[in-house]
């Protein structure tokens, strides 16, 4: 059963159909159609639920074994173990009250706003090695970085009145051009990628690591 | 344009293709990682299966045969949210799959795919605890990767790796071209695949998104020389 399973060309297949059954249905208005369309998305979330619960079950043996061989970390993969048990618990009680809304509340969002929080530290060590007017590119960088952070900082309006125009201008001409750019060019991207898709010449999509 | 693509897949014929360092770099970075003894770290983003994951999982693939292949240590970090938990089996494929390719499947090492966290910020904090740790000769950092990935950039650049990214928004790539040493934009990531392969038909399918990528070009600059003249049609035609 699994060698069929594993069958290329019957994942490609499968992966044709998949395809066909989203997206003829934006263009051709069959109702059978968009209800299959609709059943598979259904089947899509329940195969998605079904793998957390694997997710843990894996995350069980993997942890297990570290902490019966007494491997390198297994203290942490305990506490993890731990943590999953308990946090399961907690949320019998209910998710949003009582301790599964307190650890959450009070545990997991601080430490993420502080992680998050750093990455303003981690954003002035890169700009302090990029801003460096090192060549002619460079110091057209390190001018439009000044004027966009002037432009941006609360109080320019007030006391450089002159550098908000400049600023609205690079945002309206530069900006945009680039970030059109970057969209079409990741449509174009998107578009011949899933053609490789479709024609199987994609073998990582299908969990293989090359052809074999 | 897939009529164009597939005409090239399907017609073999050999096509000069522009050359893009992002990618030419990856071999350099797993070599050289080889040379100094250190692992390659190789991640494929948080996220589900989007464009983004599955440009990720083509270079995870590509780059685990070539660290089988010089016998150097990879890693890759893991994590989403329940979403993402479905990328992760084929991962594991992926790398497997590749080390039996390659004739190493009993280095094949399974807790080298470490499950980091659901949360974006406890897998950032798992990453760069990784990093510190085992001092990567280079990172590798492609697929759906967001805010997190400047952290994980700038820990890389200040452990010396060689830093290889891709962003999946235009702010993200402005901040990782700054970070990293080498950055794939916009459809460099997902051409990997192609670009990488020793298919020339599939090699000149990247022809095709060279071709619109100019006709795109040349419409932005005609979008920027007519708004300086105030006419902005151009830009209402793209910004739809």
């Amino acid at each position: 059963m699994a060698d069929i399973l594993k069958n290329r060309q019957l994942q490609l297949v499968v992966l044709v159909l998949s395809f066909l059954l989203v997206f003829v249905p934006y263009f051709i208005d069959i109702p059978q159609l968009d209800a299959a369309s609709s059943e598979l998305v259904v089947i899509t979330s329940i195969v998605t639920a079904f793998t957390v619960a694997l997710a843990v079950v894996s995350q069980y043996q993997r942890g297990m074994h570290y902490i019966v061989k007494r491997s390198k970390g297994w203290p942490f993969k305990a506490y993890m173990l731990i943590s999953i048990a308990l946090m399961l618990v907690f949320a019998l009680f209910g998710r949003d009250s009582g301790p599964y809304e307190w650890v959450m509340l009070s545990i997991i969002n601080p430490l993420s706003s502080v992680n998050y929080s750093i990455l303003a530290f981690y954003m002035s060590s890169t700009a302090a090695r990029a801003f460096r007017a090192r060549n002619t590119k460079a110091l057209l960088l390190l001018l439009v970085g000044f004027i966009v952070i002037l432009y941006q900082a609360p109080l320019t309006g007030a006391m450089f009145p002159g550098i908000n125009p400049i600023g609205v201008y690079f945002g309206a001409t530069f900006v945009t051009a680039v970030g059109s750019m970057f969209l079409i060019s990741v449509t174009v991207g998107a578009i011949v990628f899933g053609v490789r898709v479709l024609l199987g010449k994609e073998p990582s999509v299908l969990g293989s690591g090359g052809r074999e | 344009m897939a009529a164009l693509v597939y005409y090239y897949i399907t017609s073999g014929k050999t096509i000069h293709i522009r050359r893009i360092p992002g990618l030419d770099a990856i071999e350099e970075a797993v070599g050289r990682s080889a040379e100094m003894g250190k692992p390659v770290i190789c991640s494929f983003g948080i996220d589900t299966f989007n464009y983004w994951t599955l440009a990720g999982l083509a270079i995870l693939s590509h780059v685990a045969r070539l660290t089988a292949r010089t016998g150097t240590r990879l890693i890759v970090p893991t994590g989403g949210d329940n979403a993402a938990l479905i990328v992760r089996p084929v991962a594991e494929e992926i790398v497997q799959t590749a080390y039996k390719l390659e004739g190493a499947e009993e280095r094949y090492n399974p807790d080298d795919l470490p499950f980091l966290s659901g949360q974006q910020y406890a897998y950032t904090g798992g990453y760069i605890g990784i990093m510190q740790r085992t001092r990567p000769g280079s990172v590798i950092m492609t697929g759906s990767h967001y805010s997190e990935a400047m952290n994980i950039a700038e820990t890389s650049n200040a452990v010396g790796a060689i830093t290889i990214t891709s962003g999946c928004y235009i702010s993200n790539v402005a901040a990782l071209a700054c970070a990293s040493d080498y950055i794939l934009i916009g459809e460099e990531a997902p051409a990997a695949g192609a670009y990488l392969s020793d298919d020339p038909a599939q090699r000149a399918s990247i022809k095709v998104q060279d071709l619109f990528k100019w006709l795109a070009l040349g419409l932005i600059i005609l979008g920027l020389a007519a708004y300086s003249v105030g006419n902005d049609w151009i830009i209402r035609l793209l910004a739809t």
